[in-house]
């Protein structure tokens, strides 16, 4: 089948019931999406499915219908997102493990609500989880990212 | 009431010379909202608040939905988490316990009037009879829904361990036509 990931197409060999993530990883090497649960309880594996956030665990290959943007193609490292250069700013991973996919919530969210009031980045923010406990330093990098986006 | 519609199943469709009385009617109320009252459905029947609920597996009795979920009054969490962030609209077996259900239709709530959580008996009843306050369904429609809607096949058939309504999808369905020829009757009824 043909999945288009970060702007370019892959033909890849698998059973449609494969999911996403295991796509990703072990057939495209593309490792930046990554396995927490396996059953969208944390939100790692979070990737965009024409720009709205997918828990990449749960859509299985063969039900893939649009494009797939993970954390590799939300931007550059000359170009980063306005999530990405808020995470950088207030320093916000600690660990780091499941940045990818807070980052990846965050950008689709901040798409759909530009204007977003406390409790939505927190609601929005709820189905990723944080090990290490960085949760307030997520919302002030929305809350950034939020503001900036604005500007543009 | 289920002998009185397995009776009806096995004798056909009531007709316009037999139709049922108030208390047939009533009595298959009965069956409806002891479907419309149970947590498959009322776990997404809720009020404008748009927050779902989750119930049984471990998270215990009327559990408020995990992660925060707010559907907001566009009932698909657009404005935080869409509900498709997780519930894809595909069909699925939906075998893997704690795994969000997914259908082939879009993942949502239904609409604030349709709520049914903690609505008593005959709040549900006025309800269901007005299409002012039905989602605008005829009963024939409203019977249609019932057979045709992912939604509904999958709360009878939820997967994973998860608790069904205590009759089955096919005798809601005779239950709703027998309260439909009866005249919906709601025991609120003078």
């Amino acid at each position: 089948m043909k999945l288009t990931v970060n702007g370019k197409t892959h033909e890849v060999d698998v059973e449609d019931d494969m999911p996403l993530l295991w796509v990703l990883r072990d057939e495209l090497g593309i490792t930046g999406p990554k396995y927490g649960c396996g059953i969208a309880q944390c939100g790692a594996c979070t990737v965009h499915e024409d720009g709205v956030a997918v828990r990449s665990c749960q859509l299985a290959a063969g039900d893939v219908v649009g494009e797939i943007t993970t954390i590799e193609g939300l931007g550059t490292p000359n170009t980063l997102h306005a999530v990405q250069e808020a995470w950088i700013d207030l320093q916000v991973a600690q660990c780091g493990y499941c940045q990818a996919g807070q980052i990846m919530q965050a950008a689709s969210f901040l798409d759909l609500n530009s204007e977003p009031t406390d409790d939505q980045i927190d609601a929005a923010m709820s189905g990723n989880l944080c090990r290490c406990g960085s949760y307030p330093r997520i919302r002030e990098a929305v809350k950034s990212a939020a503001t900036k986006l604005r500007r543009v | 009431m289920r002998g009185l519609v397995l009776a009806v199943l096995i004798a056909g469709p009531v007709t316009a010379q037999d139709a049922p009385t108030k208390a047939q009617g009533l009595a298959a109320w009965d069956d409806i909202y002891a479907v419309t009252s149970h947590p498959r459905c009322t776990n997404c029947h809720v009020g404008a608040g748009g927050i779902p609920m989750w119930n049984g597996l471990t998270y215990g009795a009327d559990a408020v939905h995990g992660m925060r979920v707010q559907a907001g009054e566009n009932r698909v969490g657009a404005e935080t988490m869409p509900c498709r962030t997780c519930h894809i609209g595909v069909a699925s077996a939906n075998a893997i316990p704690h795994a969000p259900p997914m259908i082939d239709d879009a993942w949502r709530l239904p609409p604030p009037e349709l709520a049914w959580l903690d609505k008593s008996s005959e709040d549900i009843c006025e309800q269901l009879r007005d299409p002012e306050t039905n989602d605008g369904f005829t009963m024939d429609e409203l019977a249609t829904h019932l057979e045709t809607s992912a939604f509904v096949a999958w709360g009878f058939d939820p997967g994973a361990g998860r608790s069904v309504p205590p009759i089955g999808l096919d005798e809601m369905v005779v239950a709703l036509n027998l309260w439909a020829a009866a005249g919906t009757p709601c025991a609120s009824d003078p």
